[in-house]
């Protein structure tokens, strides 16, 4: 399955610079004055593989460990649900009044029965949808099916067709960056890959000439190609996500949306981590700057695929406060190690491991689950309420906020 | 452990432009010594760090690479503020980006911190045939703004290096140690680790 590289990767020399301090020649200096006597630890050896959806990767031995052990927990997950198939009935997870985001709503109204399927959906997914069952149970749980049979059957086809060699600052943009979205992924990368990339995004900009594009939506919406393998599919799902599953306005004009969730989730982790909260404030680390990128991209370009697709099942069937609650997490498991840090970079480096080595879905999901706990999304929505007239006044100081821009009546 | 001489500095380093000036690229090129022709579009912004040596001192910047569409214009001041030194960068191929790019020099101006080291870099020199902008334009308009200018090239390495050197050298002169964004310590408080540059893209 995966080979060990004999070679290492190609070091580039050195640029020769005018003044005089080769890159090697300073590294020399640094550990002489750190007094770094013994030689230098040799770099460990590096695995090539593929993960689940085919990203091509270059792993520590441990790191590929991980992700065979996690390949294998995916499988047995699948048997999983193909017995509670066996048991509840093919596509038991399809009827409506049983997704967790009718909880809380109709709880009165639910039978037991029903009530019983709701949460041992709600387990099972929390545990992670089996890759192929994912395009089924995403379209129903999301409400992608629901929004879908709203319109008329041929709705992407015609709309393909009604945007056919139109041109606008968002397909403009949308070209710009179809090369630049997981360009090293095979299928991404290729020409049906790009060109179907480019469809679903151009459509999307078309339906919503509000939001048209933002960048973050590339790689949303590969991702969600390679789970939906339909391009119809995707299409649907990113629909769904955009106009139901997150809040609104997150890729909207100026961003809106995100700002006011950025702050949310300063409020979150004063309450949930206050210590670690005070200290990141003291080294004037605003934790924006690393959890900006989370909440655009859903985690796309920060987390291993299994694993964000794993927070993907969750936010389609629980909604947008898994973002919130992965997010925290990720602080939560480093909490000790980005105590001790003492400047900014420590702390983006700390992250960065954090992020993209979180190959074990299960050791993250454990933490967010277990120890940061759960938070409905009904006090998600209240606190973005409570902090969207900052969010305005500070836009408008700044002269960027559009008069026309109906920020206020946002609902969610 | 006491050194003799040596100081080294850490210097927030702010790169600003229009999407696909080549921000990313020359950043990857200074830090990393590398370029790809599809270089990932960034969102919120990437950070890198890079060490560089001018004379007695050694500046490690801390580099904020942003992400260039226009509806992340919001998120900007997050990543400047307290920055020792900005790269406004264009595409010499597109005057849009030129446009854009004064827009930045603007904004920055308003915020007034006149320690701010400002550069104009002129990117994708190497594709002089789609040329748009003359490096005269470029060159007059960073000298009435006060900020330096170069037309570089992530793609060939052209002025790359100089561009970051160029910084590190007005850095002292413009800054007092105590200033935000940058800071001075003496080599046995640096915590300057084993790896001399990364890369959280």
């Amino acid at each position: 399955m995966y080979s060990a590289l004999n070679t290492e990767p190609p070091v580039e020399p050195p640029p020769t610079t005018a003044w005089g301090v080769e890159r090697g020649e300073m590294q020399d200096r640094i550990d002489t004055k750190r007094n770094v006597r013994s030689s230098r630890p040799r770099k460990p050896t590096k695995v090539k593989m593929q993960d689940v959806y085919s990203f091509n990767l270059e792993v520590s031995r441990e790191e590929a460990s991980i992700i065979h052990q996690v390949k294998e927990r995916v499988k047995e997950q699948g048997r999983v649900w193909w017995a509670m198939e066996a048991k509840n009935g093919a596509g038991w997870y399809l009827q409506p009044e049983i997704f967790a985001q009718a909880e809380g709503y109709f709880v009165s109204s639910l039978s037991l029965v029903t009530m019983t399927s709701t949460l041992q959906l709600k387990k099972l997914i929390r545990s992670g949808i089996p890759p192929l069952l994912r395009p089924r149970v995403w379209s129903a749980v999301s409400g992608a099916n629901k929004r879908r049979s709203s319109a008329p059957e041929s709705y992407y086809s015609d709309l393909l067709a009604a945007v056919e060699g139109r041109e606008t600052p968002a397909t403009r943009q949308i070209d710009h960056d179809l090369g630049r979205t997981f360009p090293t992924h095979p299928w991404i990368d290729s020409a049906d890959g790009r060109a179907a990339l480019r469809r679903i995004l151009v459509a999307y900009s078309f339906r919503d000439s509000r939001v048209g594009y933002c960048q973050g939506m590339n790689f949303v919406a590969a991702m969600l190609l390679l789970v939906m393998k339909k391009e119809e599919d995707a299409f649907w799902m990113l629909a769904v996500l955009v106009e139901n599953v997150l809040f609104d306005d997150c890729y909207s004009e100026n961003l809106y949306g995100c700002h006011v969730e950025q702050r949310v989730f300063k409020d979150l982790l004063r309450k949930k981590l206050p210590r670690l909260a005070v200290r990141l404030e003291e080294i004037e680390f605003d934790v924006s700057l690393v959890t900006t990128e989370w909440f655009l991209c859903l985690f796309a370009k920060s987390l291993p695929s299994e694993t964000t697709m794993r927070v993907w099942d969750v936010l389609f069937n629980e909604g947008a406060s898994i973002l919130f609650i992965v997010a925290l997490a990720i602080f939560k498991m480093r909490e000790e190690e980005l105590f001790a840090a003492k400047h900014v970079g420590e702390v983006m480096k700390i992250l960065h491991d954090a992020t993209h080595g979180a190959y074990d879905p299960d050791e993250l999901l454990k933490v967010a689950f277990e120890k940061v706990g759960v938070m409905s999304l009904q006090s998600i929505v209240k606190q973005r309420k409570k902090e969207q007239p900052a969010v305005i006044a500070e836009l408008e100081r700044r002269g960027q906020l559009n008069p026309s821009d109906s920020v206020q009546s946002s609902s969610r | 452990m006491a050194t003799t001489g040596a100081n080294h500095m850490q210097a927030k380093l702010v790169l600003l432009g229009d999407m696909g000036a080549g921000k990313s690229s020359l950043a990857l090129r200074f830090v990393k010594g590398q370029f790809f022709d599809y270089q990932e579009s960034t969102i919120g912004a990437a950070f890198l760090t890079q060490t560089l040596a001018v004379n007695e001192t050694t500046v490690k910047f801390e580099i904020w690479d942003t992400a260039g569409q226009e509806r992340y214009h919001s998120l900007a001041p997050m990543y400047y503020r307290g920055a020792a030194a900005a790269i406004i960068v264009y595409d010499i191929t597109n005057s849009d980006s030129f446009g854009r790019a004064k827009k930045w020099v603007q904004e920055l101006q308003r915020q007034g911190n006149p320690n701010l080291v400002m550069a104009l870099a002129g990117n994708k020199a190497d594709l002089s045939s789609k040329r748009k902008i003359e490096a005269e334009e470029g060159q007059s308009y960073a000298e009435e703004n006060g900020l330096f200018f170069m037309e570089t090239s992530a793609k060939t390495s052209q002025n790359v290096n100089e561009l970051f050197y160029e910084i590190a050298r007005k850095l002292p002169k413009a800054q007092p140690a105590q200033a935000s964004g940058m800071s001075l310590t003496d080599g046995s408080t640096s915590r300057l680790g084993p790896a001399k540059s990364t890369c959280c893209a």
